[in-house]
C-alpha cells in the first residue's frame, strides 16, 4: 500500500505549496509572527537576569545590554532562604510524583482491565476532582490541616501534590494500559500469575512509556505548583514558586534582575525534562483527546 | 509468602479490581471532595479562619455575596474565560496550520514554540509582569522608540489595559499546547480529501471551512472546553499581575473566593461565592463528561 502511495505521489507533479493549510507564504509569516511574540519574553526574561541591578532602572531600557552579569545568580545561591525554598520544591515534587505514579497504576489498571459495577462512575468522579477550583479546595485544605497542626508541614503539600496530580496520571495511563492486548494477562493467569504478579511483572515493564509520561506531567504540575504552597506551607517548607513571590514582590525593594535570574533558575529543571522528554510529552498531551 | 501468593487467587476480579482502584479513591475522596463540599458548606455559616466557632446563618451569607460582589466577579470571570479561551484557541489554530505546511526545521520549531507552556505560570506572570512595567518596563520602551505613545502606560495600573495585559500574558503561556493538539488533529486528515476538492475547484479558505474545520472538530471541543474551565478557575496569572485590581476591575470569582477567605478571613462569604462558582463550573463539568465519556467507557 505504502509503495502504490508514494509512486503516486511521487508521479505528480510537485507543488509550490501544500493543499492543506495556508500557502507557504502565509505559514512562514504567521511562524515569524507568533515567533517574535513567544520569543521576545524569553529574550528579556534572559537580558535582565544578567543585567547588572543598576541598569534595570533605567529607561528606556536598553533592548541590546552594554554590560553583562552572573551577579543576580549567584546573589540566588548564596541566599539560604532562596535555596531552601529550592530543596522543598525537590523534595515534595519528587515524593508527590513517586505516590502519584504508584497509586494512579493500580487505579488506571483496575479501570482498563477489570469489569465490575461502578467503573464508569469511579472513572468519572476521578475525572471530575481534575476541574474542581483548586482556590476553593486550599480554603478547606488549610482548616482540615489547620486542626492537625499539619500546616507548614511537607506531608501536607506532598499529599495534596499527589492527589491533584492522579487523575491526569490516571488517564493518561489508563489510555497507556487500554493498548495492552488483554491476551497477555490471560496468557499469565493461565500460567498461574497472581494478580500482583501480572501488574508488577508484566503490566508495568511493557507501561513503561506511559509511566515516563505520566511521571513527567506529575512532576511538571507539582513543580509548577503555586497556590497549594502558597496557603498550606510556612517559611521552612515554601516551595519556590509562591517563595519568589514572597521574596520579591511583597517588599519594597525589588530587584528586577534578581527576579529574572530565580525564574531560569525554577524554569530550568523543567526545560531540561521537556527537553530531554518531549515525545514521551506530546503523546501524552494528545492521547485521549484524539480518538474521534 | 505463600499466603501472599495465593491469597489474591480467592478474590473474585470484582474486589480485586476495587481494592486496586481504593487509595486513588480515597485520596480524591479526602484531599479534593470532601474539601470541596465542607467549603461550599461554610457558607451556611457565620465563620471566620481565625477561629473554629461558627454559627449557622442560612442564606444570609448567599444574600449578602449576591448584593455586592457576586455579579462584578462573574462578569469578569466570564469576560476573562471567553476571551483567554477564543485569542489562545485562534492564535493555536494559525500556528497549528503553519506547522503543518511542509516547513524546514519542524520538529526544532515546535519544541521552540512549546517553551513558554512548559514553563511555571508564576514565571510567565513575572516575565509580563516586568515586560509591562510603568517606569522601566521594555514594552514603554519599544512603543517610544516607535513612536506609538509619548508618555509611558501604566499597563497593570489602568482598568483598560490591566485585563488586556493578562489575556496577553495567558495566551502566550496556552497557545502552544493549543496548537499542538490541533497539529495532532490536523495529522489525522486524509490529504486526498484536500486533492479532491482543488479538482472541484475550491479554495484555500474553502477548503478550510469545508474539510480542515468540520474534522478539526472533537480536538476544538475537547481544547475549548478544558481551556474554559481552567480559565473559569484561573488564579495565579491574574494573582501576580494585579491581584484583582484595579479598582476591582480584575476581580474574578478565584480571586475574590481567595482574598474573601485568606485576607477578610470570611470563610462564610467565601463559601457562598464558592457555591454559586461550583454552579457555573457543573454545568461545565456536565459538558466537559459528556463529551469525553469515551475515556470512561471505551
Amino acid at each position: 500500500m505504502t509503495t502504490v502511495d508514494t509512486t503516486l505521489r511521487t508521479g505528480r507533479r510537485r507543488r509550490e505549496s501544500p493543499l492543506q493549510g495556508p500557502s507557504k507564504l502565509g505559514a512562514v509569516l504567521t511562524v515569524i509572527v507568533l515567533g517574535v511574540f513567544t520569543l521576545l519574553p524569553i529574550y528579556w526574561l534572559i537580558v535582565t537576569s544578567l543585567t547588572p541591578d543598576g541598569d534595570a532602572f533605567t529607561f528606556p531600557p536598553r533592548f541590546w545590554p552594554k554590560h553583562l552579569t552572573l551577579h543576580a545568580f549567584t546573589t540566588f545561591f548564596g541566599n539560604s532562604q532562596l535555596t531552601t525554598y529550592f530543596v522543598n520544591s525537590v523534595v515534595v515534587t519528587v515524593a508527590a510524583a513517586v505516590i502519584a505514579i504508584v497509586v494512579s497504576s493500580y487505579c488506571a489498571y483496575s479501570l482498563s482491565k477489570f469489569r465490575y459495577r461502578g467503573r464508569t462512575a469511579i472513572a468519572y468522579f476521578v475525572l471530575s476532582t481534575q476541574l474542581f477550583p483548586s482556590t476553593l479546595l486550599v480554603i478547606a485544605l488549610y482548616l482540615l490541616f489547620n486542626s492537625y497542626h499539619l500546616l507548614n508541614s511537607y506531608f501536607a503539600i506532598i499529599l495534596s501534590y499527589s492527589t491533584f496530580t492522579l487523575p491526569l496520571c490516571v488517564f493518561i495511563l489508563k489510555n497507556y494500559f487500554d493498548t495492552i492486548p488483554d491476551e497477555l494477562i490471560e496468557a499469565a493467569k493461565l500460567d498461574g500469575a497472581s494478580q500482583l504478579a501480572i501488574i508488577h511483572r508484566i503490566i508495568l515493564p511493557v507501561a513503561k512509556p506511559g509511566l515516563v509520561a505520566a511521571g513527567l506531567f506529575a512532576v511538571i504540575r507539582s513543580w509548577n505548583d503555586f497556590i497549594i504552597a502558597l496557603t498550606l506551607a510556612g517559611p521552612k517548607t515554601m516551595t519556590l514558586p509562591p517563595g519568589l513571590v514572597l521574596t520579591y514582590l511583597t517588599q519594597d525593594q525589588s530587584s528586577w534582575p534578581g527576579l529574572m535570574a530565580a525564574s531560569l533558575i525554577v524554569s530550568l529543571p523543567v526545560i531540561v525534562l521537556f527537553l530531554f522528554f518531549q515525545r514521551h510529552l506530546t503523546s501524552g498531551i494528545t492521547a485521549g483527546s484524539i480518538k474521534g | 509468602m505463600s499466603t501472599a501468593s495465593t491469597k489474591p487467587r480467592h478474590l473474585s476480579d470484582r474486589q480485586v479490581g476495587l481494592i486496586l482502584v481504593a487509595p486513588a479513591v480515597l485520596l480524591l475522596a479526602g484531599v479534593a471532595l470532601y474539601p470541596l463540599v465542607s467549603s461550599i458548606i461554610a457558607g451556611f455559616y457565620h465563620q471566620s479562619l481565625l477561629s473554629p466557632d461558627r454559627t449557622f446563618t442560612g442564606l444570609a451569607n448567599l444574600r449578602a455575596v449576591l448584593d455586592s460582589g457576586f455579579w462584578h466577579d462573574l462578569r469578569n470571570t466570564l469576560w476573562f474565560t471567553l476571551w483567554a479561551t477564543v485569542v489562545p484557541v485562534v492564535l493555536g489554530m494559525a500556528l497549528a496550520l503553519a506547522l503543518n505546511t511542509r516547513l524546514p526545521g519542524r520538529a526544532a520549531l515546535r519544541a521552540f514554540f512549546l517553551l513558554p507552556w512548559v514553563l511555571p505560570g508564576v514565571v510567565t506572570s513575572f516575565i509580563w509582569l516586568w515586560i509591562f512595567n510603568a517606569n522601566y518596563g521594555v514594552l514603554n520602551g519599544l512603543l517610544r522608540d516607535l513612536g506609538v505613545i509619548h508618555h509611558n502606560v501604566d499597563w497593570l495600573g489602568s482598568p483598560g489595559t490591566a485585563f488586556m495585559a493578562i489575556i496577553v500574558a495567558k495566551t502566550w503561556s496556552s497557545f502552544p499546547w493549543i496548537a499542538l493538539m490541533f497539529l495532532a488533529g490536523l495529522q489525522t486528515i486524509d490529504k486526498a480529501l484536500y486533492e479532491a476538492a482543488e479538482i472541484d475547484g475550491a479554495g484555500r479558505w474553502t477548503r478550510f471551512r469545508k474539510i480542515t474545520l468540520p474534522r478539526l472538530r472533537p480536538v476544538l471541543i475537547t481544547v475549548v472546553l478544558l481551556e474554559g474551565t481552567w480559565n473559569v478557575q484561573h488564579f495565579e496569572t491574574i494573582y501576580v499581575l494585579t491581584n484583582g485590581g484595579p479598582a476591582g476591575s480584575t476581580t474574578t470569582l478565584s480571586i475574590d473566593v481567595y482574598r474573601t477567605a485568606f485576607s477578610a478571613f470570611d470563610l462564610g462569604k467565601a463559601g457562598a461565592l464558592g457555591l454559586l462558582w461550583m454552579v457555573l463550573l457543573t454545568v461545565l463539568i456536565v459538558v466537559y463528561l459528556r463529551v469525553s465519556n469515551r475515556v470512561g467507557e471505551d
